[in-house]
């Protein structure tokens, strides 16, 4: 009989966004889910990524046990190459020496527009208002490739954002370069909690590129309030190895306060 | 220049030269004395109606001694920059201090986001990189600088950010308004009776703010000789006469952390996380604020020297701090 791994649909998504990155590159982390990834990432996969904060921080090697709370602090810009301000960590990205960005959201749209400030009803009066862009526009429009990180909830995935807070590619292929961001960048990867997206090179459409292992491809897009295109090669994604739980849940966040989520399990 | 969109947005706006004018003649560069209670320099510098900019956040290194005073003396119809108005702007918003923020990032309880759903507040979505430009324009005397992102994104239609088009390579391009504020905060590890202030470690726009901003207040962990300042001036973020008031402020980001000196006060950040409505804000501002007479007795009776020294104890990371 196959064994079967339980998880959380966060570990999974911290698990997938690690193995994302590249050794050797740069790396503007948002707030939140990516600054996990970033920990497992380097103590695992990348240990010569370079971290990159909007609050400063240029390279900072990884603290743990990681603390919630801490912005800024010497948890998260320990042994740093260099400490700067915010004027000078976006200066890193808008000239283009930032490879990798990754974002959490609320909405997202076939073209990976970002939505992180309200749902429902007007900006003046909104149903539900969030924090907003924080650095997320200037990292989803500066850094060469934007992965996004979101929960697997089909209200998630909508044909228009209700807010469009940071850019994927606007209406569609050169809308980027016509708006005046800069050009070759964009979304790059949609990690979510059942699967993984690509853009379409031609179309810059959200494309299903792999599941979690046991998962049916086209379950995995059923209540999605859009449909995304889906590769011809669907992938699997394996589930959390036993070293990336183990990492997540005795080194970087014993208290569980970032790892929490929903149970999820898969064949091991 | 042509300018190819704009939206009908208020902002917060000076023209370069009434700034240059108001540096020339309004604010000192001799060496002063500046040394002040919080209640005194609040009262002298920061009036209802006032726009208020502070650097980093209730999480790390935010003046929060001097925010709790400026509710204390109950300053109406502020306007808020910060690129993380945390727990500040739920509490500012809660006391009827502040009506107007700009963001940034806003955040943290759900206080806020009501306050924002019922029109108690209004907000402004800047984004933290268009407000800290923003301020870097206010500080370099040019009425706007511009930048390759805000572009495509609604931030620009809800923001007074502008799509132009660049001399250079006709290009669309935003650009952002200098920001001006009247009174800047900031909450610095070491500062002299003059005003010389270190802030060690990151910071967001801490001299943007203090170059940009009418008046500035500083609030410091600690005093030191200003001949320190002279000793190792690579270290000096802030010179003397950038600053109008100093305050002296041990554990002035309490319940958020300082740097190599304190850790955040967590229990208490989740007292503050969990305030949902009108009642709990009020009984929170009663507690904490209103019915102590200063930053003093705040810490004496409702932190303690327990807490204190735990917290103290707590911040054992050093390294690059001095």
């Amino acid at each position: 009989m196959t064994r079967m791994v339980e998880f959380t649909d966060t570990e999974f998504m911290i698990a997938q966004g690690a193995r994302l990155l590249e050794d050797g590159r740069t790396f503007f982390v948002g707030w939140g889910i990516p600054q996990v990834v970033a920990i497992l990432a380097q103590k695992l996969y990348v240990p010569n990524v370079i971290q990159l904060f909007e609050f400063g921080a240029i390279g900072p090697q990884s603290v743990l046990p990681f603390v919630r709370g801490t912005m800024g602090g010497p948890q998260n810009t320990y042994r740093s190459l260099q400490w700067l301000n915010m004027n000078w960590a976006f200066a890193y990205s808008a000239a283009g020496y930032m490879d990798y960005g990754m974002l959490g959201a609320l909405q997202v749209d076939p073209y990976g527009n970002i939505n992180s400030t309200f749902l429902g009803g007007t900006y003046r009066m909104p149903k539900r208002r969030f924090a907003g862009s924080g650095g997320g526009n200037q990292v989803a429009s500066q850094c060469w490739k934007t992965i996004i990180v979101i929960r697997h909830e089909g209200r998630r995935f909508v044909p228009k954002v209700d807010f469009l807070t940071s850019p994927g590619y606007l209406t569609g292929p050169g809308a980027r370069e016509k708006a005046g961001l800069p050009a070759g960048t964009g979304p790059y990867r949609v990690v979510t909690s059942k699967g993984l997206f690509g853009f379409d090179d031609e179309t810059k459409q959200m494309t299903l590129l792999a599941v979690l292992r046991g998962l049916d491809p086209g379950e995995v897009v059923r209540d999605m309030a859009f449909r995304p295109l889906i590769s011809k090669d669907i992938a699997e994604i394996s589930p959390p190895t036993e070293e990336e739980l183990h990492l997540l849940r005795e080194e970087i966040d014993p208290s569980r306060f970032l790892i929490r989520g929903e149970q999820m399990s898969a064949p091991a | 220049m042509r300018i190819l969109k704009e939206g009908e947005i208020e902002y917060r706006f000076e023209h370069p030269d009434d700034f240059r004018r108001f540096v020339r003649d309004k604010r000192s560069r001799k060496p002063e004395p500046k040394l002040r209670p919080a209640k005194e320099a609040v009262s002298a510098f920061v009036s209802d109606g006032d726009y208020l900019v502070y650097d980093f956040s209730s999480l790390t290194r935010g003046p929060q001694s001097l925010i709790r005073e400026v509710i204390r003396q109950r300053r109406k119809d502020l306007w808020i920059g910060a690129e993380f108005t945390l727990h500040e702007s739920a509490l500012l918003t809660g006391a009827g201090c502040a009506t107007r923020i700009d963001v940034g990032f806003l955040g943290y309880g759900s206080y806020i986001g009501q306050a924002v759903c019922e029109g108690k507040v209004r907000v402004y979505d800047w984004t933290n990189g268009g407000l800290a430009l923003r301020l870097l324009a206010g500080a370099r005397g040019v009425p706007f600088l511009p930048t390759r992102d805000l572009l495509g994104s609604d931030n620009m239609a809800v923001s007074a950010a502008k799509v132009i088009e660049d001399p250079y390579t006709g290009l669309p391009l935003a650009a952002v308004p200098a920001l001006n504020p009247d009174v800047a905060f900031l909450h610095v590890h070491q500062a002299d009776i003059y005003g010389d202030a270190r802030i060690f470690g990151t910071n967001l726009f801490a001299l943007e703010a203090a170059m940009a901003s009418h008046r500035v207040i500083v609030s410091a962990e600690e005093i030191v000789e200003p001949e320190e300042f002279r000793k190792d001036p690579m270290r000096t973020t802030i010179p003397y006469f950038l600053v109008d008031a100093v305050v002296h402020a041990p554990f002035g980001a309490y319940p958020g952390a300082m740097p190599a000196r304190y850790e955040i006060d967590l229990p208490h950040i989740d007292i503050l996380n969990g305030i949902r409505n009108e009642e709990q804000m009020q009984k929170y501002l009663h507690d904490n604020i209103y019915s102590v007479a200063d930053h003093e007795e705040f810490l004496d009776r409702r932190v303690g020297s327990a807490k204190m020294k735990e917290l103290r104890g707590r911040a054992t990371i050093i390294e690059g701090y001095r």
